[in-house]
């Protein structure tokens, strides 16, 4: 029985240096230059007007009482649950009290909406343009090179993720084309942009993704209708069953401190 | 406990502020800005949050011992890093004009000042907090009180703003809505010991100014109780003790009311025997806090000279009546 026969390919040098090289280092650039770019493009967050602050800080503090109710004594916390639940059911705290019951409106037509929406979009141009840039240049240049071999074995099913663009089936596993380094320092180079940009950065496309699951997401966020939030405030305050924390605090205290 | 300018204590003892502040030369003289052009000094600069909070620390410490020139240099780098329309800048700038105004009319002119900028932006919240304390410190609290529950009526969470309500109510003897503000800053903070111990101080005074009766003695119960968990959050509260031991003593000198004018809804009031069992309790902590905390034993500093000091004039006051 013969050793397996150990593919060897000579390659020539200039392939690490021309080829190998300058991929990795302009992946990295590209993402160096999202990040700043991504900085430039980031409009300041718009500021919120008294009224709707005190919106949702009134309704904050309808859940400060829900939770810490233990606080109070009885007499107080009745005395404020009936203000609150009052106050809420008649809406005082409401930014704009006009559009109650209204419905609320088309979202496309919200100027505030179409912001954060152009701002998901300036985020999705900046990481598909040079994407798309780049790809079509190592298509151009690059397409077939054999560029490196991994120093370790490989099964079989990663031949199409290691070597797209070259069409050769029996060609060990372990060399890796061109194209594929492309890929693999597409998705891989997160912990090298954490590590020069610090762990904040807007370089890599998946922190970009995870921001757009759940823009201004939040207490209130735009879609969610304040007066709803309150009324289900009051019902919570209502239903809420309160025991003073002070009750019993003295046999408390010295079966404590007896010991 | 050493104070750095990156976290110092809340309440700087004048020895301390002043070393702080000694400290500017040596902060102004490592520029956190690079002075290299725009897109290399990205890379090069070396500030963190850090800094800046050093800055602000030190400017206030500046303030404090009248060191208005190097606060001056603090100040100018701040305002080429964050721009004049930062409010925490421009509040930050307001102490500094109101550091080195001379007399009440240029006080005046600062607080002209507030108010057009809050005119402006409404919602620009340090510079208010700055009005509202310019206004205390010119000996108006009515007005300062007026702003402030304007303050905390479009922001309720905030427990600061809550906190200095009740102070100025407090100032003006208005006691029962002190108390409302301080249980406000309680639903904030819940497990805050010094609040409670404050809602107990300030039942304790109003149960005082109630006068004998069945009503004083329920006063004096709650404070008692407030006091109780205070000093339950900390067992080593010194104003807890000393409140415990002054209301149980109170109670304990009092005649105890009937339980039919007690309402069904409050608390009932403590056996007697409970009453005389804190007090005992309060009375041995107070003599283990004042005898370890004077002869500063490891791990027993950080209590207030003063403190220390009225709280052994309590224990003397109340073995010489023993002794009588």
């Amino acid at each position: 029985m013969g050793q397996p026969v150990v593919q060897t390919i000579h390659r020539d040098p200039a392939l690490f240096y021309w080829i190998l090289l300058p991929i990795t280092v302009v992946m990295v650039l590209t993402g160096l230059l999202r990040h700043y770019f991504m900085t430039l493009l980031q409009t300041a967050p718009k500021k919120q007007t008294l009224p709707q602050i005190r919106q949702q800080r009134s309704l904050v503090r309808g859940i400060n009482l829900r939770t810490n109710a233990n606080v109070l004594s009885p007499s107080s916390f009745q005395a404020r649950k009936a203000y609150m639940v009052s106050a809420y059911q008649e809406g005082k705290f409401l930014a704009d009290p006009d559009s109650r019951g209204k419905p609320r409106p088309n979202p496309m037509s919200d100027p505030a909406m179409m912001e954060g929406m152009m701002g998901m979009m300036k985020g999705n141009m900046a990481m598909m343009v040079p994407q798309t840039l780049i790809m079509g240049w190592i298509n151009a240049f690059f397409s077939g090179f054999v560029i490196m071999k991994l120093p370790f074995p490989l099964t079989p099913q990663f031949k199409s993720m290691l070597q797209s663009g070259v069409g050769t089936r029996d060609l060990d596993v372990r060399w890796v084309s061109s194209l594929s380094w492309y890929f693999l320092t597409l998705f891989g180079l997160q912990p090298v942009y954490n590590f020069i940009l610090g762990s904040n950065n807007a370089a890599s496309q998946v922190t970009q993704q995870m921001g757009q699951v759940n823009p201004g997401a939040g207490m209130m966020g735009p879609e969610q209708d304040p007066d709803k939030l309150f009324l289900s405030e009051a019902e919570n305050l209502e239903v809420i069953e309160h025991q003073w924390i002070l009750e019993g605090v003295e046999d408390r205290l010295l079966a404590k401190m007896a010991v | 406990m050493s104070a750095t300018l990156l976290d110092p204590p809340p309440h700087l003892s004048p020895p301390t502020a002043l070393r702080l502040s000694q400290q500017a030369p040596l902060v102004l003289a490592s520029s956190p800005a690079s002075s290299l052009p725009w897109p290399i000094s990205l890379l090069t600069s070396s500030e963190t949050p850090e800094t800046w909070s050093v800055h602000e620390n030190l400017l206030l410490a500046c303030l404090r011992t009248g060191d208005d020139r190097s606060a001056r240099q603090v100040l100018d780098r701040m305002v080429a890093r964050f721009g004049d329309e930062n409010g925490r800048v421009m509040a930050l700038r307001g102490m500094y004009e109101e550091a080195v105004a001379k007399d009440k009319g240029a006080l005046e002119k600062v607080l002209k000042e507030y108010e057009t900028t809050i005119q402006a932006d409404p919602t620009n919240m340090p510079i208010r907090k700055r009005h509202i304390a310019l206004l205390r410190s010119l000996g108006r609290p009515t007005d300062a009180i007026a702003a402030l529950t304007y303050l905390v009526d479009s922001s309720p969470t905030d427990a600061e703003a809550w906190a200095e309500l009740a102070d100025l109510y407090a100032s003006q003897n208005l006691l029962s809505q002190a108390i409302y503000s301080l249980e406000e800053v309680l639903l904030i903070t819940p497990n805050a010991w010094n609040i409670h111990a404050r809602i107990g101080e300030l039942l304790y005074l109003s149960a005082i100014s109630n006068g004998e009766g069945g009503g004083s003695y329920k006063g004096f119960a709650e404070a008692m109780r407030r006091f109780c968990r205070s000093v339950e959050l900390n067992d080593g509260y010194l104003r807890g003790f000393y409140g415990l031991k002054l209301a149980t003593s109170r109670l304990l000198s009092l005649q105890a009311p009937k339980r039919n004018d007690v309402s069904a809804e409050d608390l009932p009031l403590p056996p007697v025997t409970t009453i005389e069992k804190l007090n005992e309790l309060a009375t041995s902590k107070l003599a283990e806090i004042v005898r370890r905390g004077s002869a500063k034993e490891a791990g027993w500093g950080g209590y207030e000279e003063a403190e220390l000091i009225a709280a052994r004039e309590l224990l003397d006051r109340d073995g010489a009546k023993v002794v009588r």
